[in-house]
């Protein structure tokens, strides 16, 4: 059997095409982003190396203090709205009296498999601030809230965040409702002959037992909101001004617009850096609350 | 008070089942209105009178067809790399028996907590250096590439629940490493196939961020990089924009009616996966 099994020939064949085509075309690029982010670079001449000064000059740019904050309320909005709101909604659903669950969970899937691009375009006309449902809405029901919704430097963050919190609700909201699924019936017997309310036991045993879940959707509210990127493209180009930029935006601008590659390579690194960050401390945090 | 309480417990759900499906039905509304209609005289309701004129002009006088086609041509055969590829290495690293296939597994792992947007830049200079800019070839290797972590990790769960015995019948009966791969292993994790395949089309299908650097060319733009240049040539015209959308939506949302459960199973599967 391991003769069988342990044919080297064979193995190359199964391992090396998408072993090589992992590694030139991801882990290389990587390295070389890391490596690159030292060089003073237009991505076409000779790479002068510069040491530290491309993380240097990233620290004193206004625009990574935009950034920063923005991917901070980018991740606070799909955080609340999707995880807060999701969960809500996943208790609600799983609730035996429920009718129509199925067509609830398909409804509030669809956004998911639409493409990004039609999203943000019927969000910018949603947003129209005199034709735009939002304000037409919010002017029949009386209220003087009429906001320039992606022109105002305060709110677009805000209304963008909110449209990739809308369209990937369905996803977290499916990852939330099987986490609710897969607690056993006889954890809320026990908790009712307890004499623990519906509400006490979904907080003592529907919250904690969904840990898992809770860490990943963390993580993927939270690192999304860092990267942010495709929707302030489509729907305001980074503006007004500069407003809505976030780390990523500051790497297309840089390399794609400015040809500062080794400039944009290191905030790519400080991307990454922070993404991992990120995902440790929720690991962190989650894990903690075991004890 | 029983029914009280079943009804306050589905007031949130059928609110956000207007906040999720509300907007989508006034885009396909208003793709059948003129724009007196969408802004004047009935800004909520269905069209009064069905222009379907908004949806000629959208497929005749646009590139819709074009980016139709170039988006199922990259979809589709990078989905199809992605199975075959990331079955025979994640054979390799779960039934055959050599020394660093643990390690193997771990470093195609690190793939899938890479965010993609740190590949750009080398990625774009890559493709400009085998001249690739604006061919198919641009987008179906990346994708290809993107798509492998995931896919091999789910393959890899399946194939390493396979009881041993099947490869002593196997060899017993004279069968080869590769014959075991095709006729044995593959139809057993078929399931698995399904998941991997749904799950990569989509996202091979909505793909924005790096279609948006690697194709320039008009001509081999996919769906989410056409529609963008609709926002300018259609601004004052709502009825053709909604009209494009909803063209380009339509095939998506149908397919997804009729998979819904499979979908969502696909989708969610990564979080059994990564968490």
């Amino acid at each position: 059997m391991d003769r069988y099994l342990s044919n080297k020939k064979a193995i190359l064949i199964f391992l090396l095409p998408a072993l090589l085509a992992y590694t030139v075309v991801l882990i290389s690029p990587v390295l070389q982003t890391m490596y690159r982010s030292f060089f003073e670079w237009d991505g076409l001449g000779t790479a002068v190396f510069n040491g530290l000064d491309n993380y240097k000059e990233m620290f004193q740019d206004p625009l990574l203090m935009t950034s920063l904050r923005n991917g901070f309320i980018f991740s606070v909005v799909l955080v609340v709205f999707q995880i807060g709101l999701g969960t809500i909604l996943a208790l609600a659903c799983a609730d035996p009296r429920v009718k129509f669950r199925k067509m609830l969970k398909t409804a509030y899937f669809v956004p998911v498999i639409l493409s990004v691009t039609v999203v943000c375009q019927l969000w910018i006309a949603m947003y129209d601030p005199t034709n735009g449902l939002i304000n037409k809405l919010f002017q029949i029901m009386g209220i003087s809230y009429q906001q320039n919704w992606l022109t105002s430097p305060t709110v677009s963050i805000v209304a963008i965040a909110f449209v990739n919190a809308w369209q990937f609700m369905g996803y977290q909201f499916s990852l939330l409702y099987a986490g609710v699924k897969s607690i056993p019936e006889q954890y809320y017997e026990a908790a009712t002959i307890d004499g623990c309310s519906k509400w006490m036991a979904h907080r003592k045993v529907t919250l904690p037992l969904m840990k898992e879940t809770f860490k990943f959707c963390f993580i993927i509210a939270i690192t999304s909101g860092i990267g942010a990127f495709v929707q302030m493209l489509i729907m305001t180009n980074g503006g007004p001004g500069t407003s809505n930029y976030t780390l990523t935006f500051m790497i297309y601008r840089y390399a794609f617009l400015e040809n500062k590659y080794g400039y944009a390579s290191a905030i790519s690194v400080l991307l990454v850096a922070i993404s991992l960050v990120a995902t440790m401390i929720i690991n962190k945090v989650f894990d903690r609350k075991d004890g | 008070m029983q029914r009280v309480k079943s009804f306050l417990i589905q007031v949130p759900l059928w609110l956000y089942f207007i906040i999720s499906v509300y907007p989508l039905f006034w885009m396909i509304s208003y793709s059948l209105k003129d724009n007196n209609e969408i802004f004047v005289t009935n800004p909520f309701g269905l069209p009064t009178q069905f222009r379907y004129e908004n949806y000629i002009n959208a497929w005749t006088q646009f590139n819709l067809p074009q980016y139709f086609m170039n988006s199922v041509v990259v979809s589709t055969v990078a989905t199809l790399f992605i199975v075959i590829l990331a079955l025979m290495f994640s054979f390799a690293i779960a039934r055959l028996r050599w020394r660093f296939r643990e390690a193997v597994r771990l470093y195609m792992l690190v793939g899938m907590f890479m965010p993609l947007q740190v590949i750009m830049i080398p990625l774009a200079i890559l493709v400009k250096d085998f001249h690739l800019a604006n061919t198919y070839g641009a987008l179906i290797i990346p994708y290809i590439v993107i798509g492998l972590p995931f896919s091999s990790l789910i393959f890899y769960g399946f194939m390493r629940d396979i009881p041993s015995e099947i490869e002593e019948a196997a060899c017993m009966d004279g069968a080869s490493v590769y014959r075991l791969f095709t006729n044995i292993i593959v139809p057993v994790v078929v399931p698995a196939i399904a998941t991997v395949v749904i799950f990569q089309f989509l996202n091979n299908w909505n793909e924005f961020m790096l279609a948006n650097i690697l194709i320039s060319d008009e001509s081999m733009k996919t769906l989410p990089l056409g529609l963008l240049f609709f926002q300018g040539q259609y601004s004052t015209d709502w009825g053709g924009m909604g009209a494009v959308m909803t063209i380009a939506s339509l095939p998506m949302v149908i397919i997804y009616l009729f998979f819904s459960e499979q979908v969502e199973r696909a989708m969610t599967m990564g979080s059994a996966v990564k968490g």
